[in-house]
């Protein structure tokens, strides 16, 4: 989970692209899934997804998110066979319809989640917030604080882990108790967590203040980021794709 | 380079100053080390000093800081970080980059330093601090040290008149913390840097730093040269201060043998003092 | 009290952090755990207390192998003060900070027991009890985290680098307030600290790491004599012991300023 949006140095296709096709693939990725209506088109969207893993090289990472997506979507699943009521039972209370509907929302949280934590994989962060600035001229102070908080998760996630361990050490039973009641035990930490976070935050900004935060402009970057033929490649690629989820 | 002026500064909804009447003047190229207990406003000082007060945190200011001559209230800070570089205690909340690549070219990006000084500037501070190989690192893979030194690098890139540091060795081990002083000096003496350091390790901070300020509840209550601060070592472990075990030796030694030694405050002079005894 | 037997632990991510460790530490004593950073002495301290288990060979304390019982249950026997206090405070005053520690291990004693008990505690560490954790100075904070260990009573005292960030006056109320419990109460005290002076004053025995394994094993005074020893694990002696290796022989036994005052007039600086 801390690792979960890491950066993963490589020279794999998906690092070379640019970081804006990049982002286009995923909303691509997205928009596709929410279009099209057919569970077999959605299971292709994420065997695309896995398959755009094992090309960037990081195959143990996208599974690990899949796992993690996959407890998500078992319970989603469930609520969602529950609750529907359309259609013909095929046991208890659970219809057909009902199978269907989960089926393919489950499918589409999954088949959109994992593009956008896969970019992160493969982009450094600081690419990806330059070129938003150089290319689709975002102001800088929105794509600092994107990529900040971004950068900020597993910091985060590494001090509640450190808050917990320190917990369990001193008798709070971090390390028998299980699902709610762990949740209650984990409540009362985020006052502290959150009064560090907040000093730590201000003093990222200073930090940034004094080495000119406020003289960056679109042109500020050192590193250019051109579009190649890969890249071209990729948007069209991206075209075919929605082409599909319209006419399929 | 640092000409400080009866400052009184109290941070916006504090009841207490946490300086006044700070007067302190640091010349160019100097090594100064500043030492407290907690609390005495050593962190206030710092921030006085890069101009963060009064531009980020504001309060009650009276009395001036010059910096080059520039009066930091009047001065923007974006033209005062120009001129002073600032390393912070908490060094992760400095690091803004992923990678050490970017965290050293953020601030000559923003600074507009022309493309084409880039690269010479990078391998200089790489080099310099003596990280040319983490290069392509990701921050999260550095130990504290390393990171220490990437975040000084960042700041040297910027070929900075002070460097500012505050506690710059808190979590590193004696070698490592050794390793930054060394590398500090190195800059304070072949470029003439001014370095001001606040740092709870006496031995290193007397060992490296020409001129000592020793802070108490907001107020200068010693400064001067390292040795001559020193030699008062009765009276700052008074205020709470350490001193090295060789400035107690020295003053053991003078009280013993009755007659005055000079202060020594790093091992090497001790050594020297102690055979120049003997014979 | 504790014994480690060929303990080795991996992180998943990385290589071996601790390889082959093994040492016994006996009920009372004082050991400080040297090395530089990332040689495995926080992995050391964390294995020891059960935070993380082997993954091979066995770690035992009081009697308990760690990969058998829970942490949480030993916190009654073992006290874990961290780096960082903030970490462990999480109640709004400082009353109810050692209120907490003590409810989460001695329930069964009543509540006006523990309400006693943490007074007690309280006035020894000179708080009030009302202040508000937050807007203490650092070195405050690290007091009550020691203070909301110690309540419990711990008969095993593990410290993680408990004085960095602290001023001298405060590192001094910790550590003299740890000495007094390892001297009266017979705590054992197992501490990682980088500061060789106050490694000096306070510990009697040192473990040396480097790479994840142990390289010397014994009293303070002799691992710090051993120069090569220090280059090996990066540590750097204290100075009065650094300056008695230089001078050389006659001043092997001067480990302290006092100690090298007496053997310099003895031997040669004439006393007026």
């Amino acid at each position: 989970m801390r690792d979960l949006f890491q950066y993963v140095p490589g020279t794999s296709l998906l690092h070379r692209l640019n970081p804006v096709t990049k982002l286009l693939l995923t909303v691509v990725i997205c928009v596709a899934a929410f279009i099209t209506d057919r569970l077999i088109f959605l299971l292709g969207l994420l065997a695309l997804d896995l398959l755009i893993g094992f090309i960037a090289g990081v195959p143990k990472k996208t599974v690990n998110i899949l796992k993690g997506l996959l407890r998500i979507a078992l319970f989603l699943f469930i609520l969602q066979a529950l609750l529907t009521r359309k259609g013909t039972p095929v046991f208890w209370i659970v219809t057909d319809t009902g199978l269907l509907t989960a089926g393919k929302v489950v499918l589409r949280l999954m088949v959109v989640c994992m593009p956008l934590a896969l970019v992160l994989a493969v982009t450094k962060i600081n690419d990806l917030a330059n070129a938003l600035v150089q290319v689709l001229h975002v102001p800088y102070p929105y794509a600092f604080t994107i990529t900040t908080a971004i950068r900020f998760i597993p910091q985060f996630l590494s001090e509640m882990d450190d808050i917990m361990e320190a917990q369990t050490a001193r008798g709070v039973e971090f390390d028998a108790a299980k699902g709610f009641r762990k949740l209650g035990m984990i409540l009362p930490l985020c006052a502290p967590l959150l009064i560090s976070s907040v000093r730590r935050s201000e003093q990222t900004a200073v930090a940034a203040e004094v080495r000119g935060f406020h003289l960056r402009t679109a042109v500020s970057g050192y590193k250019q980021y051109p579009f190649q033929w890969i890249d071209l490649g990729a948007v069209l690629f991206c075209c075919a794709l929605i082409a599909a989820a319209i006419l399929l | 380079m640092i000409d400080i002026q009866d400052l009184t500064f109290t941070y916006k909804d504090e009841p207490a100053p946490a300086l006044s009447g700070i007067s302190l003047t640091v010349t160019d190229g100097a090594f100064l080390g500043i030492i407290g207990p907690a609390g005495a406003g050593k962190t206030t000082l710092i921030r006085a000093v890069s101009g963060v007060i009064p531009h980020h945190y504001t309060g009650d200011y009276y009395g001036s800081v010059r910096v080059n001559g520039l009066d930091t209230v009047d001065t923007p800070l974006t033209d005062l970080s120009r001129l002073v570089g600032m390393v912070f205690q908490d060094v992760d909340s400095q690091i803004i980059s992923s990678v050490v690549e970017d965290e050293l070219l953020y601030g000559l990006e923003n600074f507009g330093v022309p493309r084409e000084e880039i690269p010479s500037r990078l391998e200089f501070a790489l080099d310099r601090v003596g990280i040319a190989d983490l290069r392509d690192r990701t921050i999260a893979s550095l130990s504290g040290g390393q990171r220490q030194k990437v975040a000084i690098a960042s700041v040297i890139a910027l070929r900075p008149r002070v460097l500012v540091l505050d506690e710059p060795t808190g979590e590193l081990d004696p070698r490592s913390s050794r390793q930054i002083f060394s590398l500090l000096k190195a800059l304070n003496r072949e470029y003439g840097i001014t370095v001001v350091v606040v740092e709870q390790k006496i031995m290193l901070l007397c060992e490296f730093a020409d001129m000592l300020a020793v802070l108490d509840q907001g107020k200068i209550v010693r400064q001067g040269k390292t040795r001559e601060v020193l030699a008062r070592s009765d009276e700052l472990e008074a205020l709470g201060v350490n001193c090295p075990r060789v400035t107690l030796l020295t003053r053991l030694l003078s009280e013993r043998l009755g007659k005055s030694l000079p202060v020594s405050v790093s091992l090497d002079e001790a050594e020297k003092l102690v055979r120049g005894l003997m014979q | 009290m504790i014994r480690l037997d060929h303990v080795s632990f991996n992180y998943p991510a990385q290589g071996a952090t601790v390889r082959d460790l093994s040492f016994h530490i006996e009920k009372g004593e004082f050991v400080a755990v040297l090395g530089a950073n990332g040689a495995g002495k926080t992995t050391t301290m964390k294995l020891i207390d059960g935070l993380i288990k082997p993954t091979e060979g066995k770690v035992v304390i009081g009697g308990k192998d760690t990969a058998a019982a829970r942490v949480s249950e030993r916190a009654r026997q073992v006290g874990f003060l961290f780096q960082n206090p903030d970490r462990q405070i999480c109640k709004n005053t400082v009353r109810d900070e050692i209120l907490f520690g003590l409810c989460s291990v001695r329930k069964e004693d009543g509540e006006d027991t523990l309400r006693k008990r943490a007074d007690e505690v309280l006035s020894d560490f000179g708080f009030s009890g009302d202040e508000e954790p937050f807007s203490l100075s650092r070195g405050q904070r690290q007091r009550v985290a020691l203070a909301s260990i110690l309540a419990v009573e711990p008969d095993v005292l593990l410290l993680d680098e408990p004085t960095t960030g602290l001023d001298y006056r405060e590192c001094c109320h910790i550590m003299d307030r740890v000495a007094r419990m390892n001297r009266e109460k017979g705590v054992t005290v197992v501490m990682v600290c980088h500061d060789m002076e106050v490694v000096l004053d306070y510990a009697r025995r040192a473990l040396v790491m480097a790479n994840g394994q142990l390289l010397a094993d014994g009293p303070v005074r002799t691992v710090f004599r051993d120069a090569e020893l220090a280059e090996k694990a990066s540590i750097l002696p204290p100075q009065m012991i650094g300056l008695s290796l230089r001078l050389g022989a006659g001043f092997e036994a001067a480990d302290t300023a006092e100690a090298l005052t007496e053997i310099i007039v003895s031997k040669g600086g004439i006393p007026v």
